[in-house]
């Protein structure tokens, strides 16, 4: 036991278990906070010199939040932007689904069948962002987005595991103060057993650190834990005493994964509460940038051959199966680096070879329009309950409380052989499946369920993945290469961030290359060779 | 099933136009843009096979016969794309194809594989690939010069592991499952597509540039 005491978890370990907990963009995400990496929270958006008459054009392929970024910021600056976009929409990973929209899923297309309510929305890929993510925030500050408070963390969820109460879902509450309470129980009575007496702790601290315990477990004044008004009275409270819950047993806390994994999910940098998400959906921020911008962006336009010339870059395009070709300054190229693989370029070998090295990572996301806001009879507003099924989780809407009917988040999880499982599945299946399991959370599930929707990302055209996934020796071989420009074509996207996965890492990849075009745009003004 | 259900649920020409996907555009988001394969996605050169090929391997997917085992995720993609697909759609996507002009491939070679053991190991595909890997019709045979290499190699672990060819009703899978067996591991196999490798494409122009 004392060992705790002697070995305290370094920075480092307790990243390596932040990462067990979340993905590894979440480790790269902590690590920036806590400083160990050079990401720079607070940098300022890039400042690009107005152009002056100057006529400059730049080419950007793919309309997601990093497109959008560098269009907006160029565009301000006088720069002639032609904006190409394959699919039949704007956004990319960004992606609120509403009432009749196409769900472009190769294999598996629907029409989004949710009721025509500006309440029945499905966030199907970014749906949080949290405060330290300034770059995203600051296009929502100055674009004007109105945000809400949105809860990955909420005590009246629940937790199920059929390892463990007979497969019967525990109120996130019940576990949690009990676990708390072994916890401290345990520190306090090691604490007092003298067990940290060889750490450089005087009388006063270990006296404030059994109450500390004390107060993290909620113990009697023997320091022991009997329960506590944390985990919700079993009756009473109110108007009559209140009476306690009995605490569940250690061990059978401990057959339960929720304390070694998803307890921890919103200790994560990136998850960690207060978050935020933009009121009436993610696409909020993809409709402001679009009121700013003047160029209007071209839909169904596949790029289908990139050429890097000795002034600029070529790209040719297939529209309603006629080719067309632009040439331009610059390129800004924003599509997935596994689609770049398949497009016909001139483009140095061995940055195409990282880049089709890359992983294609695999999501799926479940909704499901319910008749009845069943979670709100049952205290639940916001937040999300966990299981040990294949849907992972369910989220409640944090929006519209009372109003008829809402969306919940049916299944999401990170697992790829989950998400394969799931693509694999018809759309009816996934339904299906999604109801099943939700069932061992909800009892009468099935019969508040009216439809929805799945998406997989790994299957979704123009995508093919939901981020990029980057080996640890890739990203030492191959990401300062795919970062710098090749001549005058750049590749961005989250893919070129050390946070994918997030549109954080979006917008930085557009300031990064924003930037290095100003520097070559400061070195042409002054005559020399860029 | 999806069709049907689609044009039930369709409800406004914008979404029409969008959920119908003119020229099957869709194959060359896998496919790379030239229909000539994209490492990346695991998606063969579909430019050096011949229609009657394409239609064998639609119907096999359609068939259960490729995409059938549950760790086959790439077999899997294709196949929801195929059983989505109605048979004038698929006779639109082969033509599709075909107007595409094949482009040269980036050469990659392995350096560990022996050439030399290929070409003996080779002569036992010799009778239905023909010398020169150019295919045979009649014995439904594919063109393999041309292909990619990685995709030779996974395709012939896929056979050799049963993801291929482990169907009663798919005769000419099974054939080539035993020849695939025959190969006894993962060197044999890369030799071989090593030496498929250096016979030269069967296609008569390539563009580099368009
Ligand atoms: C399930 C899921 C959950 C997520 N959750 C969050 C979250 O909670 N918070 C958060 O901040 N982020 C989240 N993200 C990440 C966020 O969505 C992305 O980081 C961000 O949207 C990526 O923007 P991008 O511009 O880099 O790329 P994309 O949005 O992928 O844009 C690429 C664009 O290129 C287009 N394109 C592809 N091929 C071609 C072609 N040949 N020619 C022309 N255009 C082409 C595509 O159609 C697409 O519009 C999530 C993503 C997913 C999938």
């Amino acid at each position: 036991m004392s060992n705790y005491f002697k070995t305290p978890l370094t920075r480092r370990q307790c990243l390596s278990l932040l990462a067990k907990a979340g993905s590894s963009s979440a480790v790269l995400g902590a690590a920036g906070i806590f400083g160990l990496t050079n990401i720079p929270v607070n940098a300022s958006p890039v400042a690009l010199k107005p152009l002056q008459g100057k006529n400059r054009k730049v080419l950007i392929l793919g309309a997601g939040i990093s497109g959008l970024t560098a269009a907006y910021e160029l565009e301000r600056a006088g720069y002639r932007c032609t904006i190409l976009e394959a699919s039949h929409r704007v956004g990319g990973r960004v992606l609120t689904l509403r009432h009749g929209d196409f769900i472009d899923e190769l294999g598996s297309p629907q029409i989004c069948p949710f009721d025509d309510a500006p309440n029945l929305y499905f966030n199907a890929g970014a749906a949080r962002i949290p405060a330290h993510h300034t770059g995203i925030l600051h296009y929502c500050r100055t674009l004007g987005v109105e945000l809400q408070l949105f809860s990955n963390h909420n005590k009246n969820c629940y937790t199920q595991d059929d390892a463990a109460f007979n497969g019967q879902p525990v109120r996130i509450r019940e576990y949690e103060a009990d676990m708390r309470g072994f916890i401290g129980e345990l520190l306090a009575k090691s604490a007092t057993a003298g067990a940290m007496l060889d750490q450089p702790f005087d009388e006063q601290d270990l006296d404030k650190f059994i109450q500390f315990a004390q107060a993290y477990g909620d113990l009697d004044s023997s320091l022991t834990y009997r329960g506590t008004d944390r985990a919700g009275y079993a009756s009473g409270g109110v108007t009559t005493a209140g009476i306690l819950k009995q605490p569940r047993p250690l061990p059978e806390l401990l057959r339960s994964d929720f304390c070694t994994g998803a307890m921890h999910f919103a200790e994560i940098a990136d998850q960690a509460p207060a978050l935020m998400t933009p009121s009436g959906g993610m696409d909020s921020i993809v409709k402001a940038f679009l009121r700013q911008l003047t160029t209007p962006i071209q839909l169904h336009c596949q790029v289908s051959n990139i050429q890097l010339q000795p002034q600029g870059v070529a790209v040719t395009y297939l529209k309603q199966g006629e080719s067309y070709t632009e040439q331009a300054d610059y390129c800004l190229n924003c599509i997935p680096a596994q689609l770049v693989s398949g497009i016909e370029n001139n483009l140095p070998a061995d940055y195409v070879a990282i880049m089709s090295q890359l992983g294609r990572g695999k999501l799926t996301k479940i909704g499901l329009q319910a008749k009845q806001r069943f979670w709100e009879q049952e205290d639940i507003y916001s937040g999300i309950s966990w299981t040990k099924q294949d849907i992972t989780q369910i989220w409640y809407p944090q929006h519209d409380a009372f109003k008829a009917k809402g969306i919940l988040l049916g299944a999401y999880s990170w697992e790829p052989q989950i998400s394969d499982r799931f693509a694999a599945m018809t759309h009816q299946q996934r339904l299906a499946t999604a109801i099943a399991q939700g069932t061992k959370v909800h009892a009468n599930y099935a019969q508040h369920i009216e439809n929805g929707v799945s998406v997989c990302w790994q299957r979704m055209n123009h995508m093919l993945g939901c981020g990029a996934v980057w080996t640890e020796e890739l990203q030492k071989t191959g990401f300062k290469l795919l970062q710098a420009p090749a001549g005058n074509h750049y590749l961005m996207g989250d893919q070129l961030s050390l946070h994918p996965g997030w549109q954080e890492g979006a917008v930085r990849s557009a300031w990064h290359a924003l930037a290095d075009i100003e520097r070559r745009e400061t070195l042409r003004s002054t005559g020399a060779q860029a | 099933m999806n069709k049907i259900w689609l044009v039930f649920m369709l409800l406004s020409s914008a979404v029409l136009a969008d959920s119908k996907q003119p020229d099957a555009r869709y194959c060359l988001v896998c496919h790379g843009s030239a229909a000539q394969g994209n490492i990346a996605i695991k998606a063969p050169n579909l430019t050096i096979l011949p229609d009657w090929y394409l239609r064998q391997q639609f119907t096999a997917f359609r068939n259960n016969w490729r995409g059938s085992v549950a760790n086959d995720a790439h077999g899997k993609e294709m196949q929801a794309v195929a059983n989505t697909m109605n048979d004038a759609e698929i006779e639109q996507a082969i033509a599709f194809i075909r107007r595409q002009a094949p482009v040269k491939l980036p050469i990659s070679v392995n350096t560990t594989a022996n050439v030399q053991h290929g070409q003996q190991l080779y002569q036992q595909c010799q009778a239905c690939h023909g010398a020169q890997g150019e295919g045979n019709a009649q014995l439904h045979a594919p063109p393999l010069a041309g292909q990619h290499n990685w995709y030779l190699v996974q395709q012939l672990s896929a056979f050799k592991n049963g993801w291929r060819g482990n169907q009663s009703d798919d005769s000419y899978g099974q054939i080539m499952r035993q020849f695939a067996q025959s190969l006894p591991n993962e060197q044999a196999i890369a030799d071989v597509v090593a030496y498929i490798d250096s016979l030269p494409s069967t296609q008569s122009s390539l563009r580099t540039t368009p």
